[in-house]
């Protein structure tokens, strides 16, 4: 799937695993990405090579940084933006009794309060420029399912998805269509502290019999990207092996 | 001052209107955005976002304030003038 003429997307939390992933497969389809993360990582080094991506400093939590973001991002793009990527994104474990509640602040503001800040920032470029546009918001099957130790982050993801509808209602007559992208349990980096019985559970119940990897997800992403998903908004969309079948 | 601002926002609302596709019906310091306007809600936030961009201010960043006509509208951008 390409994409002709050049678009702009914007991709949070670009660092390493899936947003990495997204990231490579948008810059093969020809799209033009501006991503952000806190830090700046080798990976992203090597993907500055390529005059079609520009990386950005940002903590997505914060909402004046996220302002200085997409102002400077397209600037720097100097096409329409047309599509936001909410794919940052943290995890921390512990049953919910025992969690630090600066824990779950933290959590909750990156995941959720940060998709929120970029989507009002997004927005505030779309409806001006009149030419319709993509937002994807990064979700987890945890959000709809639940998982033992993951309260905060199922409480961020489910809010995410509550997000999604919502901003799918309020901006459809513009032509922005907004998704959710649910992936199950990928090989990631988020994943690697799973112990090694976790993994066996998870792949025991999963039909397609292993984790999921990041490039499983990317083409959906590309799709709700393109032209051609424009009639679909609102929705969850489960990338999961069939574990939540 | 008074005349400028709005004016601007007659202006940026009937190019609005007009981007729309929609006729647009004569805009006055009177007219009602929601009520005597063809503009929704989502109109109305892209105005205040163009008038943002325009202006460089934004007179609901500590709160949204309630207004109804381009004169309402016009007195909030005076007050954050003054």
């Amino acid at each position: 799937m390409s994409c002709e003429p050049k678009k702009h997307v914007v991709v949070t939390g670009v660092s390493r695993g899936l947003g990495l992933a997204i990231v490579t497969s948008l810059l093969e389809a020809g799209y033009r990405v501006s991503g952000c993360s806190r830090e700046r990582t080798e990976a992203i080094a090597a993907l500055e090579a390529n005059a079609d991506f520009c990386w950005f400093a940002c903590d997505v939590g914060n909402p004046d940084q996220v302002q200085q973001f997409i102002k400077a991002a397209c600037e720097w793009a100097q096409i329409p933006l047309w599509g936001l990527i909410n794919n940052a994104g943290i995890a921390r474990e512990g049953i919910l009794a025992t969690f630090p509640n600066v824990d779950s602040d933290e959590l909750l503001q990156v995941n959720l309060h940060g998709a929120l800040y970029l989507a009002r920032e997004a927005l505030r470029i779309m409806l001006p420029q009149n030419r319709g546009g993509r937002i994807i918001n990064i979700s987890s099957i945890i959000g709809s399912r639940g998982y033992t130790g993951l309260a905060a982050y199922s409480a961020s993801k489910a809010g995410l998805d509550g997000l999604t509808r919502a901003l799918a209602r309020e901006n459809g007559r513009r032509g922005i269509t907004v998704n959710s992208v649910a992936p199950g349990y990928l090989e990631t980096e988020m994943s690697s502290t799973l112990s090694a019985k976790q993994r066996d559970q998870i792949i025991n119940r999963t039909p397609l019999g292993r984790l999921g990897q990041a490039e499983d997800v990317t083409p959906l992403v590309q799709f709700l990207l393109s032209e051609e998903a424009g009639f679909i908004t609102g929705q969850t969309l489960t990338v999961d092996g069939g574990i939540t079948n | 001052m008074t005349t400028d601002i709005t004016a601007l926002i007659i202006q940026e609302t009937e190019n609005l209107i007009r981007a729309k596709g929609t006729e647009c019906p004569p805009v006055s310091a009177d007219s009602r955005f929601l009520q005597d306007l063809p503009m929704d809600s989502l109109d109305l936030a892209t105005l205040l976002v163009t008038l943002e961009l325009i202006l460089a201010k934004d007179p609901f960043r500590d709160g949204f304030k309630t207004f109804h006509s381009v004169e309402e509208l016009s007195a909030l951008y005076r007050a954050m003038a003054s």
